[in-house]
């Protein structure tokens, strides 16, 4: 068994695209669900909304691509609009129903033969995010390590990423510390930043393992940054009189409504927001691939998203960072692991005479089966997530 | 009660002063009505919850509303505050038609209702949940929440009227506590300081004393009188007759849906269609047991 | 300390030595770059059946594949096999083009949407392999009066409302009685479908037996999803919402297993396969679809009476309606409960049978109907098991008939949505129009055709 192998993929998909763009997702789902309490399962289609913006840029209307910011943020609006007018002033599980529902209609219609036209069917759209793989200061066909002493290390680079290492680290610290800190204050400070110190030294050995291409390597540059500068805000705005409302919201709308507050602007507001932050993971990740596929938009990946937040831990904004990381991690890690289990196996694993493995495309299903597991075993025993806070979880119960 | 008559303050003798002309039947008219029902009706499939045809809250004045389970009197309360609606009917609050206006408006207008089951938001902090309840915040826009210099001024302002509050309350020392570690009573003073926070005209406590143990039910009727001193009406739900008795100017008496009668608490005590009601709901327990 | 903190305390260290143990390794360890990746490409040839109007996919076999990497430079070719299948391994996880050589499609098959050239992504490979699917073959739909190609639409319609309704009245009774909106009903519905057919087709056994072991255990199914998981979440007082996700966890799992076991690809019963189609009136319909259809409906009417008059049909409403006066007035709350699962399970499994006799059996036939359903059962009134069947039913029908167009617009110039009043909902889309009534309906009159309003306070 070829452990490197398996620590490789498990450290690439650490600070990988694909924990990247679930980071910003899950910023927006955190929004809705964590703080607000509203059980959006359509998250994938927000992030249809972003792909499928810039995409059709060049493709449909042969504007330039970066207008597809703008018209992401406008679709997401409409899209939310559409999700909550109906549904925010009935029941959650309403809102759950309506949203996958939605999300669904999007992929199928920009799957569609029939809107070929404009959404490119089942290929999707390729090759329009020309102007931003072009302008990259990264090689697209050379790899680029995270590994501040690499040889092919691209200063810019490494300077950036070592800033969003930092604020990943300050984050995923000030989470240890919380946890470890018996009584919530004391020798706060010196676990604090030894957690901060432990988990730099990780990164940085993590680093070493791990090496993207030039076009990954950029997208990972501008999407951790955009990850952090939204988590900042949101942090910002969670504190503020607003988060106050929108907590109030999730744990018992009629009283907030009872004390004069438009529960159902506020929810409308949670949810758009939480949507055109994800409408951001759709844009980073159809840029980081250069094209657009309405597969990677299915109600999977929602239920991925979800996953990966409560594993880090709802109402938190370290929690919708870190836990995309860690879920990643994890799935790679267990993909990894039983791929070189079935190699070194012969490609045959049976348990008790159970042909569990026979062949590679199997492990997909075990990851995925991994994935529910997760799932259900984290809502019943850590809803606070894996560095969850012991009183607040003592509050679940009532 | 005679003992009473000295002990009453100032606000207690001016509504008192007010109400005793008023004729002891149901829907009768108030020299001074800060809410008004008029043929409020709302049926679920085949019962009839609420069938009032007229009430009439006086203001200033600290009003029950008793009655047996299931008369109607917690489906009365989500239907004056919007969060129900009515098959047919009008009402008013100061004067202003309530129809077809959102619930948070009503809070907005002074009219605020706690429920009969606490509803404390339990995962926030007392502080925070007695925040919440000051109306008008400028931070409670969202674009104002990532400027705070727009909003912390008032926050400041916010914090020191809900710690007033809470040291009022006696749950100052809960302050930094999530709602959720805190007792049943507890849970019900907070939702009734929070309510406070609104700088309500009108406060609607539905079953305030429920669970409540007896020495902070003393204290309760207190705060309860205190608000009326200050200026607020007082419109509560409550099943304990001495309670009602001791603190009320005006008692309403609903059964199955409708008002049955309307009195002074001496003039409730002694109705034989009040008995009656009751009697007729618990199967020939007495009244004083029972209540 | 309690036991519960030590072990969390253990657990705690045994993390952090874990990390540490993976930093230091990683200190030492070389990078590593290969894997054992691969493409599969799938040919299919898509069949329209001029009866039915649905389409079958068959594999071809014998078509030879390429695959080039992004210069050009070929990295590896393969021929179908009689599954259709062909699997060609590849060097490292990058952009690769796979082109499939069209002069070794059979006589008369020609490629349909998306050209024989067709892209993969490094990053498309979540897994090790990478999946290219190519569909073959023209549809021919055979010329028929619109009047009799409609009411065909509707007896097939009907048909599939009725398995819809069957699939939606256990959902709806469960969310009636425990509030909980069960994400892995779907699941219900394969699970059925699929111990049907491993006893029928795999283990050979008659569908006599089959079939109804398949619904019994689709009953013990339920059952034991509600003994183990939902019944110790209602005792610890796990919150709905939570409990909500849950059952999107237990969705993934199962449908996950169910793929492992069944496969990806779609199979047909062993029973009651290849019969031809019986005219009746304008219609035409086969033996099996008018028994399926026919069981359907007394199943149906049956759980109808049976809630209606029955003793517990009563007690079942009675928790629909209110918990709490129910448990008061003496009765068992839990065991309706266990009951409703069990039924649920029975239904669902029944449905799905009768699905993959229809469609065949693959993982995803019940999670497929999932949106379906809870469209019905929002039609109807969530919470009400006689609005989940007429909501379901309706739905079922409106699905079916939607893919026929009424011939009434002048001109057939007219932009997408527009046009499918005139041509029909293509058929790739036809549950949308069905999601889109949902949300009207939710618009309009949100507590459904038969539901109630909630009450407050
Ligand atoms: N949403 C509802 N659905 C059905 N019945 C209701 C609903 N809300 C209240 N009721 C019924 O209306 C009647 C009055 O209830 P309620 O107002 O709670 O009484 P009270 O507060 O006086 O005890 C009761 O019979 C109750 O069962
Ligand atoms: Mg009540």
């Amino acid at each position: 068994m070829n452990w490197s192998n398996i620590l490789t993929a498990t450290l690439s998909a650490f600070f990988g695209v694909n924990a990247m763009y679930f980071a910003l997702s899950a910023i927006g789902l955190n929004v809705q669900f964590g703080y607000a309490g509203l059980l959006n399962f359509g998250q994938a289609g927000f992030m249809a909304c972003g792909a499928y913006a810039v995409g059709m840029t060049a493709h449909y209307y042969g504007i330039s691509f970066w207008w597809g910011v703008p018209i992401a943020v406008v679709y997401a609006v409409i899209f939310g609009l559409i999700m909550g007018v109906p549904t925010l002033r009935l029941r959650a599980d309403y809102l759950a129903i309506v949203t996958i529902a939605l999300a669904e209609c999007v992929r199928l219609i920009v799957r569609s033969v029939t809107f070929k036209k404009y959404f490119g069917g089942s290929d999707g759209i390729n090759q329009f995010a020309n102007s931003f793989v072009s302008k990259t200061p990264f090689n697209p066909s050379s790899k680029y390590s995270l590994y501040p002493f690499a040889d092919s290390v691209n200063a810019v680079g490494s300077v950036l990423l070592l800033v969003s290492f930092a604020v990943c680290s300050v984050l995923l610290g000030h989470m240890l510390a919380q946890k470890w800190a018996k009584e919530e204050r004391q020798g706060f400070q010196t676990k604090w930043i030894i957690s901060a110190v432990a988990v730099m030294a990780f990164l940085m050995i993590a680093s070493k393992q791990t090496e993207y291409d030039g076009l990954s390597f950029k997208s990972l540059v501008v999407g951790w940054i955009l990850a952090a500068v939204i988590g900042g805000f949101i942090y910002m705005l969670m504190r503020s009189p607003w988060g106050r409302v929108i907590k109030g919201i999730r744990e018992d709308e009629d009283a907030v409504r009872s004390l004069g507050k438009n529960v159902y602007s506020y929810k409308m507001q949670a949810l758009i927001l939480g949507g055109v932050i994800a409408t951001f993971s759709g844009i980073m990740f159809s840029v980081s691939r250069g094209s657009v596929q309405p597969d990677n938009y299915s109600r999977d990946v929602t239920f991925y998203v979800l996953t990966a937040l409560v594993l880090g831990g709802l109402a938190k904004v370290s929690g919708s960072i870190v836990g995309p990381m860690l879920f990643w991690a994890i799935l790679s890690f267990v993909d990894a692991f039983l791929n070189e289990l079935a190699k070194s196996w012969g490609g045959h694993v049976d348990i008790f005479g159970i042909p569990l493995i026979t062949e590679s495309s199997h492990i997909g299903v075990y990851v995925q089966v991994v994935i529910g597991l997760m799932l259900v075993f984290l809502m019943v025993f850590r809803p606070q997530g894996l560095f969850g806070n012991k009183k607040e979880m003592a509050l679940d119960g009532h | 009660m005679a003992t009473d008559e000295q002990t009453l303050s100032e606000t207690a003798r001016i509504a008192r002063a007010a109400l005793a002309n008023v004729a002891p039947e149901p829907g009768v008219a108030k020299p001074d009505p800060i809410m008004t029902a008029e043929g409020v009706r709302r049926s679920f499939g085949g019962i009839t919850a609420v069938d009032v045809e007229r009430v009439e809250i006086q203001r200033g004045s600290i009003t029950a509303l008793i009655g047996p389970n299931g008369a109607g009197k917690t489906t009365f309360f989500n239907l004056m505050t919007a969060f129900d609606t009515p098959d047919t009917g009008k009402w008013w609050f100061d004067g202003k038609d309530l129809e077809g206006v959102q619930a948070h408006k009503t809070a907005d207008m002074g009219m605020v209702r706690t429920f009969q089951l606490t509803k404390s938001l339990t995962k926030m902090s007392v502080i925070e949940n007695m925040k919440l309840g000051a109306t008008g915040q400028k931070g409670e826009k969202w674009w104002n929440g990532l400027l705070p210099f727009t909003w912390l001024a008032q926050e400041r302002e916010i914090e020191a009227r809900a710690d007033a509050l809470l040291a009022r309350f006696k749950l100052d020392h809960m302050r930094n506590e999530y709602a959720g570690t805190l007792s049943g009573g507890q849970r019900k003073l907070l939702e009734m300081s929070r309510a406070l926070m609104t700088n309500p005209k009108l406060v609607m406590l539905d079953e305030p004393m429920a669970g409540v143990n007896p020495a902070l039910k003393q204290s309760l009727n207190q705060h309860i009188k205190g608000l009326r001193d200050e200026g607020m009406t007082v419109l509560f739900v409550e099943h304990d007759m001495d309670m009602v008795h001791d603190i009320s100017d005006w008692v309403i008496v609903m059964a199955e849906g409708m008002i049955i009668a309307e009195g002074t608490p001496d003039q409730i005590s002694s109705n034989p269609a009040v008995i009656d009601a009751y009697l007729g709901a618990h199967q020939g327990k007495s009244l004083l047991e029972d209540l | 300390m309690n036991p519960g903190d030590q072990l969390k305390k253990r657990l705690q260290h045994l993390v952090a030595l874990l990390l540490v143990g993976l930093a230091v390794f990683g200190m030492f360890a070389e990078p590593a770059h290969a894997e054992d990746l691969a493409v599969k490409v799938r040919v299919q040839n898509q069949v329209q059946d001029a009866g039915t109007g649905k389409t079958k996919k068959e594999p071809v076999a014998g078509v030879k594949v390429v695959v080039a990497d992004t210069s050009g430079a070929q990295v590896g070719e393969g021929v179908t096999d009689d599954k259709g299948v062909a699997l060609i391994p590849l060097p490292a996880k990058a952009d690769y083009t796979v082109t499939l050589d069209e002069s070794t499609l059979p006589e008369g098959f020609a490629l349909q949407e998306g050209g024989a050239e067709r892209q993969v992504k490094g990053d498309a490979f979540v897994t090790s392999t990478v999946t290219v699917n190519y569909f073959t073959g023209a549809a021919n739909r055979a010329t028929v009066g619109w009047w009799s190609q409609f009411a065909q639409r509707l007896a097939d319609g009907a048909r599939f409302g009725l398995i819809l309704a069957m699939c939606a009245v256990g959902l709806s009774l469960i969310f009636g009685t425990t509030g909980l909106t069960n994400f892995a009903h779907g699941e219900m519905v394969t699970f059925g479908a699929m111990i049907a057919y491993i006893l029928n087709t795999d283990r050979a056994i008659t569908p006599w037996l089959a079939f109804p072991v398949a619904i019994i255990a689709g009953g013990a199914f339920g059952l034991a999803q509600n003994e183990f998981i939902y019944s110790p979440l209602r005792k610890r007082k796990i919150g709905l919402v939570s409990q909500m996700v849950v059952t999107v966890g237990v969705a993934i799992v199962l449908k996950n297993i169910f793929l492992r076991i069944l496969g990806g690809r779609t199979k047909v019963f062993a029973a009651f396969n290849n019969q031809d189609c019986k005219r009746v009136g304008p219609i035409c319909v086969t033996p099996r679809d008018a028994t399926t259809a026919l069981i359907s409906l007394v199943i149906l009417v049956g759980v109808a009476l049976a809630l209606q008059k029955t003793r517990l049909g009563k007690a079942t409403r009675a928790v629909s309606d209110n918990p709490d006066l129910a448990s008061s007035t003496g009765i068992d709350s839990q065991k309706i409960i266990r009951l409703v699962w069990i039924l649920g399970g029975m239904l669902a499994a029944t449905g799905g049978i009768f699905r993959g006799l229809d469609e065949g059996v693959g993982p995803f036939i019940g999670s497929d109907l999932l949106f379906l359903m809870f469209a019905g059962i929002t039609l109807g009134g969530l919470g009400s098991a006689y609005g989940a069947l007429v909501g379901s039913f309706v739905i079922g029908l409106f699905v079916e008939v939607s893919t026929l167009g009424i011939p009434i617009m002048p001109g057939k110039n007219w932009p997408a949505p527009l046009d499918w009043l005139h041509n029909g909902v293509p058929s790739e889309l036809k549950n949308v129009p069905a999601y889109v009534g949902m949300i009207i309906v939710l618009l309009v009159r949100p507590q459904g055709i038969l539901g109630r309003r909630e009450r407050v306070g």
